[in-house]
């Protein structure tokens, strides 16, 4: 049952968007959370928010999916939209209740900070849907290798991530089969209060725990054998090279940062009460 | 000399217990192993075989004597690539030995320490993954392979680096019947078309037989080195090692017990046929 998860939040299909070249997603992405943090006014955010659905509609994983992604964060945006709600006094008093007044100015900035978090998590969670784990630490091994030359090692970091990437699945079945062997015991793991259920976890992770240092021992001697000896003078199986595609994405890339930022001069600083004014 | 790969002279190993002195693991071993053979080392649980996989390329060296790989010594730290380029191991869990999270990126592994050029490991880990008939499954996630296709993973893994020798510290041990054999057709077909030395700990009698030479140890010694046919022809004394006999070697011994005087082959199902044809014969 647990051995069926998918790692990550990959999400397999085969778009131009996933073909990408991992450093080229990772670095625009990166690029694109820049630029909608700049973007200071309705039009360049509404230009950013254009794109990263014209990215989502190319990368063919359903909509309804990346919005889920938002779930984890819906109690921030919640609890930064009513704060802006209840401190913007600009604009138009509309409702005042109590000691709250609350104004057009601050539901406007309530929407801006709304959709600029919103579409910040989407892009980031397209990079995750997009790109599997292992091109993912491909990409990022390949990206810091220049920080070898500091003296950084990030080879050590990349394999730690592939040898977590690996062992998850394993470690899941390990954790079912020892649920298994404590219930034909007659350990009971659903019922009682949270602290009885606290307590049931110790038969859980002590063997766990055990297992994973002699598993670790194991993995060493088998690397050992593998002649791995911390990355010094590797090669690569998969080059990561650069195609026409990523090419076009860094164009587009360039349009987009060039566009966020005349329209952000165009249209200027965002002022809720010019903004409302000019709607009324 | 010039044909030896694998040499232990003397060799004795023990284990760091936390305070009391641990009996050494392996005492006094001396063997050698000859380029191109097929070898199994028999013993039960506990008899030292697998701490001689650990000291066959210098995962371990030993407290005295010493263990050398085609003349390089396993003591010498500068040979140490080398020696784990000539010997290669695999181990008895396939899933702790493998470190990549697709299939071919993990046969890959190897070679990509080694610092081989891109376009040869990408050669090496197709036919490595041909040879132990995993080709088709180079895409996949290791985790949801069985444990048979699992070890033939980790097989291809250690071809990849092209040794001379590999040593198989109970591979089978894990698997179900189907893995088994296929792991065993994969070693034999290393042997035989590739010329890969063999050496393969088992503690299973069946798997045994199939090589040309046994070794046999028992308390971290070795106490038998020769052909099946002579390791099996004293029935009673594998026995007291607490080992199983082949079938026809225990049948043998019955009818030899009953003082029926059979000779030639006693091991193989068609050897035996013949052995006991001729007793017939002769009425």
């Amino acid at each position: 049952m647990l051995k069926d998860i998918t790692i990550g939040q990959y999400f397999p299909l085969n778009s131009v968007i996933h073909r990408l070249d991992p450093r080229v997603k990772l670095l625009y992405t990166f690029v694109f959370i820049i630029f909608i943090v700049v973007s200071n006014n309705f039009v360049s955010l509404a230009f950013c928010v254009a794109c990263a659905l014209a990215v989502t509609f190319i990368s063919r994983v359903p909509l309804k999916t990346v919005i889920r992604g938002l779930r984890p964060i819906l109690l921030v945006i919640i609890v930064t939209s009513l704060l802006q709600i209840i401190y913007v006094k600009t604009g138009v008093p509309l409702i005042s209740f109590w000691k709250i007044k609350i104004t057009s100015g601050g539901i406007l900035e309530a929407v801006f900070i709304t959709l600029r978090i919103s579409f910040l998590i989407v892009m980031s969670t397209m990079l995750t849907y997009t790109t599997s784990p292992t091109s993912m630490t491909n990409g990022l091994d390949r990206a810091f290798s220049p920080l070898t030359k500091l003296g950084i090692d990030f080879n050590i970091v990349t394999m730690i991530m592939t040898i977590a990437l690996r062992f998850i699945p394993t470690l899941i079945e390990e954790v079912d089969k020892i649920i298994s062997a404590q219930k034909s015991r007659g350990a009971d793991f659903e019922s009682g209060n949270i602290f009885k259920r606290a307590k049931m976890l110790i038969p859980l992770f002590v063997p766990l725990l055990f297992n994973s240092s002699r598993r670790a021992y194991e993995l060493a001697y088998a690397m050992t054998c593998r002649c791995y000896n911390g990355g010094k003078g590797k090669t690569t199986m998969n080059l990561l090279k650069y195609k026409t595609n990523d090419w076009i994405a860094t164009f587009l890339t360039v349009v987009f940062v060039l566009g966020v930022i005349l329209l952000n001069i165009k249209f200027g600083e965002y002022n809720a009460q010019f903004t409302f004014n000019a709607a009324v | 000399m010039a044909d030896t790969i694998l040499k232990f002279d003397n060799v004795t190993f023990r284990y760091e217990g936390d305070d009391a002195v641990l009996p050494p693991a392996v005492e006094n071993l001396s063997l050698e192993i000859k380029k191109g053979e097929f070898v199994a080392v028999l013993g039960h649980n506990g008899s030292g075989k697998s701490t001689v996989a650990k000291l066959s390329n210098g995962l371990i060296v030993p407290e005295s004597g010493d263990v050398y790989v085609l003349g390089m010594n396993t003591k010498n730290e500068n040979d140490d690539l080398k020696i784990k380029q000539t010997v290669g191991v695999v181990f008895q869990n396939p899933d702790n030995q493998i470190v990549a999270t697709i299939v071919e990126e993990d046969v890959a592994f190897g070679p990509e320490n080694l610092g081989v050029e891109p376009a040869e490991i990408r050669r090496r880990v197709d036919e490595s993954l041909k040879i132990v008939g995993m080709y088709k499954y180079r895409l996949h996630e290791p985790h949801k392979l069985s444990g048979g296709q699992k070890q033939r993973v980790a097989i291809a893994g250690i071809i990849a680096m092209q040794p001379q020798c590999i040593v198989f510290d109970e591979p089978t041990a894990m698997l179900d019947p189907e893995g088994r054999r296929d792991v065993m057709n994969a070693m034999k077909r290393l042997n035989r078309e590739l010329g890969i030395t063999v050496v393969f700990i088992t503690h299973y009698m069946e798997e045994a037989c199939e090589a040309e030479r046994i070794i046999v140890m028992d308390d971290s010694r070795l106490v038998l080195d020769g052909t099946p046919m002579e390791i099996f022809a004293d029935v009673n004394y594998i026995r007291s090692l607490g080992l199983d006999v082949p079938q026809t070697s225990a049948l043998a011994q019955m009818l030899k017990d009953d003082g029926i005087k059979i000779t030639g082959d006693t091991l193989s199902v068609d050897g035996l046929v013949n052995s006991l044809a001729k007793i017939l014969d002769r009425g």
